[in-house]
């Protein structure tokens, strides 16, 4: 379905005409931190790329707290940039309300749809919540489309060992199995687009679905690494943003965000099906340790949630899950319940557990909603046993119990094809046993 | 005397020997088409079973949730259900063939009340189905609701709510057919009306003080603007 840019927009870019780079900033009531990310954004592409003529987009939800105001006010001081050559373009600066479903791939959408009518060889966009960025992000998210012949540029932050847990125990390594391209952080906000990539996404009509909303992210990463674009990570240092509201639905979001990999797990099947192992994919900038803002964690709190969950969601669990694992998951749940032992998922265990849900969302997609929301326990006990399991390492250790996990997650794929095929399993179905047992069966499957 | 008696008997025996000539013939034809149909109700259930493979249709029902309505671990196949339906609607067509053959006032009622009433048991049938697959989604929704909001007693919220949209239907139903409507209507308004009065008696007497205390800490995080350390940054 074609998208046509609101009145104002639509005069704007018939005003510009051309523009070769577009930084897109969304944004809903962020007021206090915009300015901060447009000075950095107009820094960025005056600093880094002064022969080129640039626009800062914000495309805005309809903020209460006089956002757009403070992006057209901010004040933008050059004398302080050491620039190497002055700027032979002003950068034109933005600010319009999207149309249609309120989120961040709305505003996206028009973003997209203005940097294509502008002609713009690369797009970046960032969040409006950001108190970490610098005019340095702009050049990493960029320079590899507009210097490199990259389509896509996802971003690579350092954060703590307990932030990013959507990410780091389902996305990634979900999306590292399926495609075969290693994104650290596929949901992670910021990104580097090219205009062919632009102009494929701007001709999905998937716009209105969970992708208007939180689904975005995984949407734009999954379309890059399914669809064969060149894709690359740029290391950006620390993320520090605004604390989400803390009366945000956890299960809403966890719905919209694995409901899109799922979603597009289904629609990709066949890229999926045929790829083995994975690669990492390239990573540009300097990589650096910075300190990070600590994150409190209430480990009773989520050890009660779990709790709950198992006691009341065995119907749900049941539908999604096969019977070795719901038979695991009922003696995590038991020890845990009646013996009082600590909260422990392994690696092995909690793959399974993601796959057998993707696996059970297309089976049931009436359900399909119910089902991901019955996750929520589940996911918060993963986290728990992670927090538990990690408590005493540093940053490296961490990095590397993720990547275990992964490597768990790649040793199943034969098993989640069987079960995706509705092929019964082998006996002993483990990341280990599969690994061995099945290997002449994925082989099999692979050359199909 | 002898003669009467014998006058009696006689009679006795014409009036079986009618009836056995009237009668018997009928419930021997009766017998044999209702034979006749189990006969063919058998052998359509068999031929269905193998004739029908109901791919399409199986998977509509795994999907949509009516396989694991109907059998909870979700194996029900289309061919086993257009088997059955098959089987048992000759089976009752062959009855009601046979019972016509004895032509008399009372079977004709039963057969044209069964034949009148029975579009509208299918259809009664079709709401309680209906309901029982809403009254399973809209409970389940409400069981992961509950329990990711951490509400008490999840589960007895999920059956209220199944239970709830159960009696709607089985009232839809009822007034479909025209049965014991005013009962079931009563019964409904009653039980609503019940449930809403002393919902509303327990909040005001009961929970009173704990509205009062959750409306005034809203009101001032609302002032304050200072949000709690959230528990759940993880995106």
């Amino acid at each position: 379905m074609k998208y046509f840019l609101p009145p104002e927009a639509q005069r704007a870019v018939e005003s510009i005409r051309r523009a070769d780079l577009v930084v897109g900033i969304p944004s809903y009531n962020n007021a206090q931190t915009i300015g901060h990310v447009v000075r950095a954004a107009y820094a960025g592409l005056n600093k880094y790329f002064p022969q080129l003529s640039g626009v800062v987009i914000n495309s805005d939800g309809g903020s209460k707290d006089n956002t757009r105001e403070a992006v057209l006010s901010t004040h933008v001081d050059d004398n302080h940039l050491l620039m190497l050559s002055t700027p032979m373009l002003p950068v034109n600066r933005l600010s319009f309300p999207y149309h249609g479903i309120p989120g961040k791939g709305s505003a996206f959408r028009m973003i997209f749809q203005m940097a294509k009518e502008l002609n713009a060889k690369a797009v970046a966009v960032v969040d409006s919540d950001l108190r970490s960025i610098t005019p340095e992000w702009i050049d990493l998210l960029l320079r590899p489309i507009a210097l490199a012949g990259y389509d896509f540029v996802a971003p690579y932050y350092h954060r703590h060992k307990y932030d990013g847990t959507i990410t780091n125990s389902i996305v990634y390594p979900t999306i590292r199995t399926l495609y075969g391209t290693r994104i650290r952080q596929p949901i992670g906000g910021e990104f580097g687009v090219s205009a062919p990539l632009i102009a494929r996404y701007l001709e999905r009509d998937d716009w209105e679905t969970d992708v208007a909303r939180f689904g975005i992210d995984i949407w734009m990463s999954t379309i890059a690494v399914a669809e064969g674009f060149r894709v690359c990570q740029s290391f950006l240092g620390a993320k520090l943003h605004d604390a989400k509201d803390p009366g945000s639905d956890l299960s809403a979001m966890l719905q919209q965000v694995v409901g899109s990999v799922f979603q597009l797990m289904q629609q990709y099947a066949g890229v999926w099906r045929g790829r083995k192992g994975s690669q990492p994919a390239e990573l540009f900038g300097f990589r650096f340790d910075v300190g990070l803002d600590p994150i409190a964690v209430n480990l009773d709190r989520m050890t009660q949630v779990f709790k709950k969950g198992s006691a009341e969601l065995g119907e749900l669990w049941e539908m999604a899950l096969q019977r070795q694992t719901l038979q695991e998951l009922r003696a995590v749940s038991h020890a845990v319940c009646n013996e009082g032992k600590p909260l422990h998922f392994d690696d092995d265990l909690w793959a399974r557990i993601v796959l057998d849900f993707a696996c059970a969302v297309r089976k049931h997609p009436v359900a399909q909603g119910q089902l991901i929301r019955s996750l929520t326990p589940l996911y918060i006990g993963r986290v728990a046993s992670f927090v538990q399991d990690t408590r005493d390492m540093v940053s490296d250790q961490v990095e590397q119990k993720i990547e275990e996990l992964c490597l768990c997650f790649e040793n199943l794929k034969p098993y989640l094809i069987r079960q995706w095929d509705g092929l019964p399993q082998l006996a002993g179905v483990s990341a280990g046993a599969t690994n061995t047992q099945m290997a002449g069966e994925s082989a099999r499957m692979e050359v199909n | 005397m002898i003669q009467t008696l014998e006058q009696v008997l006689q009679g006795v025996l014409d009036r079986l020997q009618h009836h056995i000539t009237t009668y018997v013939p009928s419930l021997v034809a009766a017998l044999i088409i209702m034979t006749g149909a189990w006969i063919v109700a058998v052998l359509a259930r068999w031929l269905i079973h193998r004739i029908v493979k109901g791919l399409s249709i199986d998977k509509f029902l795994r999907q949509s949730g009516v396989a694991y309505m109907i059998d909870r671990s979700g194996r029900l196949r289309a061919t086993n259900v257009v088997a059955e339906t098959a089987y048992w609607g000759i089976l009752v067509g062959g009855v009601l063939a046979g019972l016509s053959v004895f032509n008399t006032d009372l079977t004709t009622q039963i057969i044209q009340g069964f034949v009148f009433l029975l579009p509208k048991l299918f259809m009664a049938g079709l709401i309680l189905l209906a309901g029982m697959w809403l009254g399973q989604f809209i409970g389940r929704s409400t069981l992961v609701w509950a329990v990711n909001e951490g509400l008490p007693s999840p589960r007895r919220i999920a059956a209220a709510v199944r239970v709830i949209i159960m009696f709607v239907a089985v009232v839809v139903a009822a007034d479909h057919i025209n049965f014991a409507r005013n009962i079931f209507l009563a019964a409904f308004i009653i039980l609503v009306g019940g449930a809403v009065l002393g919902a509303s008696l327990a909040f005001g007497v009961g929970a009173g003080n704990s509205v009062r205390r959750y409306l005034d800490d809203r009101r001032e995080s609302h002032d304050d603007k200072t949000p709690e350390p959230s528990l759940w940054s993880h995106l």
